[in-house]
Formats: C-alpha cells, structure tokens, sequence
C-alpha cells in the first residue's frame, strides 16, 4: 500500500519513511507543498500523511485542493502548532485525523491502519436508501449529492438501520449493537445520537417509530 | 514610624515641616523688629518730654567764677523735689556739679566724650544704672553760657522702669498676636500643600490601577505641570506591553519551533533503539516526553497570559465553536463511539476571542471523552446578563473533595486511577484569563459536570 508523506523537516520525514517502511508499506517523501499537491493529484495513494507548515504551499491548502478534485484518500495531518482552532480548521479541510507533534511512532502507525481500516474490506461500496446513500468504504454519508461526515458511533448507528429488515430498529437492538450490553440510560445517549444526526443529515431521513425504536426513510417525501 | 525617617518619606511632610520653619522664623524677626521700633518710639517719647523740662533749666544756667555752674531757675515738675523719685537733674563742670534734690547724695554718671560726640550740642540719649538701684533713660547735652569759662555738661534722667514693663506688655501681646497668625499661616500651608499634592495622590491611584491591569493608561486632564510625568509614564507601559507581547510571542514561537526538532530527536531514538542501543533510547525518549510537557506548560501559560491582556474582548460564536470541536473529538478513538447531545441556541455569544473559546471547550470535551461511558452533554444558555456553559459525561466522576486537586497546574487525578486529568487545569487557567469563572459540579446521574460562567460586556445586556 502506497503512503504519500509531507513533511519538510529531513530527519522526521525519513524516519516516518523508514517506520511505514517496516510496517510493511511503500512510502513515498515529499518535502514542500507544491510537489505534495501534484504528487497526491496525480499519483494514486492509501492515504497521506500531511504536516501543516510546509514552503511553497501550506498544508491546509494542499488539502483543500485535493479534495476540490475529488481525491478521497485518508489524510492524517501532523501539526507543530497543536491548537484547537487549528484541529477544527484541518478537520473542516477534509483531514481524517491529527496528531501534533511531536508525536510517538507507534501510536502515528496505529491510527494510520485504523484510517486504511475503514477504507479497505468492505465491498460493496455505497448503500442508498431514500435520499441517503451510505458509503461503506470511507464510512460516511451523503444525503443528496452533499457529503456529511460522521463518527464511527453515527455510522455504526446508521448502517444498524440499513441492514434491518423493515429498516426499523428498537432501542435496546440499538443499544445492544452499539455498547454491546443495553443499560437503562443508554436510551438517553441514543436519543442524543439521533438529534445530533438529525442535525447532520436533515430532519426526514430518520424517524423515531414510538414504543418501536427508530428507522431510516425510505420514499423521499 | 519614627518622625524623622517619616520626614525623610513624606514630600508632604517635609513640604509642612519647611513651611512652618520658613513661617517661624519670618514671623520672629518681623516680631523683633516690632518691638525694636516701639522701643526706639517709646524712648525718644520720653526723651522728648525730657527735653520739655531742660527748658526750664537751661535758660538760667551759668558758671560762676570758681567754674562752678550756677542755676537761677528749677524745673518746676515735683518729682525733682522728692529724694529717689525716679526723675532727676545734675549740671556738671570739672569744678563742680549741682543736681535735683531727687538725687540727694547721689550723683549720675558723667557720659563719655565720644557719647557726647564733638560739639556736644544736642541731645544724646543713652540707658546706664543709676542711683537707688534705678535702670535710668540719660539725655544729656554740653553748653557753653560764657564762651570764657568751661562748659556745662547737662543731663535729665528718668527712671527706665515703667518704659521697660510698657515693653515687656508690647512683646508679650505681639508674640501672642505672632502666634496666632503663625498658626493660621501654617494651616494655610497644609491646605495648600493638600491641594498641590493632590494630583500626585490621583496619580498614585492610577498607577495602582496600571499595576493591577497593564491595559490600563494613566489619564490624560493631569494639571500642565505634571503631564509631561503622565506622558512618560504612559509611554512606559506601552513600551513595557509591547515588550512583553514580544516575549511571549517569541516564548511561542521559540516552544512551537522546538517541537519540530523534538520530533526528529525522537527519530534518533528509534534509529539508536534499531540498533540495539535500547538504555539510550530510553533515556532520550523520556528527555523528550519531558520537554513536551514543559513546552505544552509553557505554551498554555502564553495563551492566558494574551488572553488576560486583550482589551477588547472578542464575541465568540458558541454553537459554531463547539460543532467544530465536537467534530475533531468525534474522530479520536476516545470521542469516535460517544454520542454528543448539544443544547446551545444558534446565535449564542460569549465574550472572549473564538480561538480562547476553543482552547477550553477543546480541553474540556476531549477531556470529558476521555471519562464518558456513552454520552457527552454540552448546553449553553444566558442566566441573569451571564453566559453558561456545562460540559458534563457519564463517566465515573470524581469526588468532590478532590475538585480543587483536579484544578490545580499539573494535578492529574488520573496518575491514581479514572479520573479527569491536566485539560481541567489548563481549562481553568484560561477561563480565568478571560475573565470566567470554572466550577465543578456533580450531576445527580454520576460523571462530571464542568461549569463555565463569563460576564456579558455592558453594552450586550
């Protein structure tokens, strides 16, 4: 599997280099933003690693440039500046995860297969139902062409509900599939779950079926 | 405190102190030349009247053959009559002398020559002791009746006594009169020195202020001759601020440029732990894990030390804030299986910069994450012109015993077991800094509740 590294400090780039390397990936360095850019645009990867203060072209608007023309790999983004308003703008760019730095190998490699998980063994790709289409794949969702990012619980929520028969599922199923045990105040968090989701994706794609639990639409109103 | 090294601190004191020495002794010497002036006023009254009664004398004096004067007429006033009346008379040639009857057997002195002057025409005056114990007024005069014989040396003397007890009741009533104006001058003095020092005092409550919040400026409807003082001083504090600011922005620049290099040193470790060298790998690795610590101190303190200093503070928008905290905690494997229930309206403000909003809500959620069982509670609302945040979750909690542990600089309940660790301190340092209040709370159904109060600014009530 082919990692695209950015990062312009020598040392860390090839260290990352060599670690990926051992872990059995193929990994390739680029050190400025312009090169990272074209590289990611033309070449095919699993997924990129990105440090943020690069010359030329900085991190962020690399990103941002690769996911305008539609490149959808992973992206962790490593950042010397660590802030919050830093991780809320990469996210918002499309970045998969962040980690600052500096940062511990094996946790970096950990997180990395964790993003190559969700995208590989999952064959077929999208599930569509009513004006929602589940992508399996990047494990996100788009509800009439826009994309919507979701936590690992959102989508396990709804791909729970995708696959019930009648595409109704009851809370303590729910809560079952998602904590592995049901536990009486769980149907406070999945009520969370729903409004939060609802907020994502649109009032009328899930409904709550009183005394049943909760289903996705099917028929777009 | 000892007076003197009260003088030696107080402008005032002093200023007082100068004052009414300066007072003091202007009035002691215009009181002594008062009393020199009625003195001299006094003894010429008399020597005057003296004079009046040698008219009677002088008109029938002569010397007889033997050189001897010779009076035909006497000045007629009594007291020449009766023996140590206090007034007196004496004619003198070096032949002989005749005198009042007031004298008796006593005789006055004779006044020297350089007293007297050269011609000896008119009258001198002059005090000495007398008879009968007496302090006598002299005048005296030399006349010449017969050009051919020796000439008359003439004196009138009275008793000094009255004159001196008029004196002494003179200065008595000027000192106390002295006294008196030298108390209201001194008064004067203080208030006039009060009011002088006034602007200083004004001056020293500013500056006060200044110590307390460097954003603040002396002002500037200081009297003329202290504003160029205002104006220094001003300059100062924006000369210091912005040194200040310099610093910790190069603080953070210097901690943000060190983790870089703090990555590549953990390059080496693990290319030394490849080959072999596992102690040294070790070692360096717990440098860096220490040095991280510090920088992330060090950058935390920067952030509220700007914070604490931003005049203006900023409107942060609440909702947007924490959607997009919310969303990079929900990819961390600690955040990705929780569900978030957020209840802020849209359009919520708090009054600090939207990047120090994130700093906490950033801390506090991923903290909160990191205890959460299933859920994550966030709301926001306006109580009574105050902004309130509560973060809670589901998670064990702590006891309350342990709250302020929990809040202190590098107190990590974790180190014993599941708790809530260091964001809560960083949290706290930052609220603080932008002028909010944290408090910790347990909700009734377990977990921790993290509150946050902040102030809305006058003009947003």
């Amino acid at each position: 599997m082919r990692i695209l590294i950015v990062e312009d400090d020598p040392d860390v780039g090839d260290d990352l280099a060599a670690a990926l390397t051992q872990a059995g990936f193929v990994a390739d360095v680029v050190r400025d933003g312009s090169t990272a850019w074209f590289q990611g645009d033309t070449e095919d990867y699993a997924a990129a690693i990105l440090d943020l203060g690069l010359p030329q072209l900085d991190g962020l608007s690399v990103l941002r440039r690769w996911r305008a023309n539609g490149r959808g790999f992973p992206v962790l983004i490593l950042s010397a500046r660590g802030d919050w308003t830093e991780k809320v703008e990469g996210i918002q760019a499309g970045a998969d995860d962040y980690m600052a730095k500096p940062f511990v190998m094996e946790e970096l490699v950990a997180r990395l297969r964790g993003l190559l998980r969700r995208v590989a063994g999952h064959i077929s790709p999208t599930i569509t139902i009513g004006k929602l289409a589940l992508d399996t794949v990047r494990m996100a969702a788009s509800v009439e062409g826009r994309a919507v990012s979701l936590s690992p619980l959102e989508y396990r929520f709804l791909d729970l509900l995708c696959h019930q028969p009648g595409r109704v599922a009851a809370t303590h199923l729910i809560a079952e599939h998602l904590y592995g045990t049901c536990e009486s105040d769980d149907t406070n968090a999945i009520e969370a779950l729903v409004t939060r989701l609802r907020r994502k994706v649109g009032p009328d794609i899930i409904t709550t079926r009183r005394g049943l639990g909760y289903a996705l639409v099917e028929e777009s109103a | 405190m000892k007076p003197s090294a009260f003088l030696a601190r107080s402008i005032h004191g002093r200023l007082i102190l100068g004052a009414a020495l300066a007072i003091l002794l202007a009035l002691g010497i215009a009181g002594s030349g008062l009393v020199w002036l009625f003195q001299r006023h006094i003894e010429q009254r008399e020597a005057f009247s003296l004079e009046a009664k040698a008219k009677e004398l002088l008109p029938g004096l002569h010397v007889d053959a033997a050189g001897k004067p010779v009076a035909e007429t006497r000045p007629s006033d009594g007291r020449f009559w009766r023996p140590a009346s206090g007034l007196y008379w004496q004619a003198s040639t070096p032949a002989g002398a005749i005198h009042s009857r007031s004298l008796w057997d006593q005789s006055l002195a004779l006044p020297s020559e350089v007293t007297l002057g050269t011609t000896g025409e008119s009258w001198h005056l002059r005090h000495s002791d007398g008879p009968f114990r007496h302090g006598l007024i002299i005048i005296a005069r030399q006349i010449r009746p017969d050009p051919a014989r020796a000439p008359i040396i003439v004196q009138f003397a009275t008793d000094d006594q009255p004159l001196a007890m008029l004196l002494d009741e003179f200065r008595l009533e000027t000192a106390l009169a002295l006294c008196l104006l030298w108390l209201v001058l001194v008064l004067a003095a203080v208030v006039q020195i009060r009011l002088g020092l006034r602007p200083f005092r004004r001056v020293g409550a500013e500056l006060d202020r200044l110590r307390r919040n460097p954003a603040e400026r002396l002002s500037t409807d200081h009297p003329r001759e202290i504003a160029p003082l205002i104006e220094a001083i001003n300059a100062l504090a924006d000369a210091r601020a912005a040194d200040l600011e310099r610093a910790r922005r190069r603080a953070a620049d210097l901690a943000h440029g060190l983790k870089t290099p703090l990555a590549a040193l953990a390059a080496q470790s693990r290319r030394a732990r490849a080959e072999g060298a596992t102690q040294a790998a070790d070692a360096i690795d717990r440098t860096i894990a220490v040095a991280q610590a510090t920088l992330e101190a060090e950058l935390a303190r920067a952030r509220s030390a700007i914070a604490r200093e931003r005049e203006a503070p900023a409107q942060a928008d609440v909702a947007q804030i924490i959607e997009g905290v919310v969303s990079v905690v929900e990819r961390t494997d600690a955040g990705g299986m929780l569900a978030f229930d957020i209840d802020v309206p849209v359009g919520l403000e708090a009054p600090l910069s939207p990047g120090d909003l994130a700093e906490i809500l950033g801390a506090l959620i991923e903290n909160a994450a990191k205890y959460a069982r299933r859920r994550i509670m966030i709301s926001g609302r306006v109580e009574a012109s105050t902004v309130v945040l509560r973060i809670g979750d589901d998670g064990l909690g702590i006891d309350s015993e342990r709250f302020s542990q929990a809040l202190l600089r590098g107190g990590r309940l974790d180190e014993s077991g599941p708790g809530h660790g260091m964001g809560l301190s960083i949290a706290a340092d930052l609220v603080m800094a932008t002028g909010g209040m944290l408090s910790l709370g347990q909700p009734p159904l377990g977990g921790l509740s993290v509150e946050l109060r902040w102030p809305m600014a006058e003009g947003e009530r």
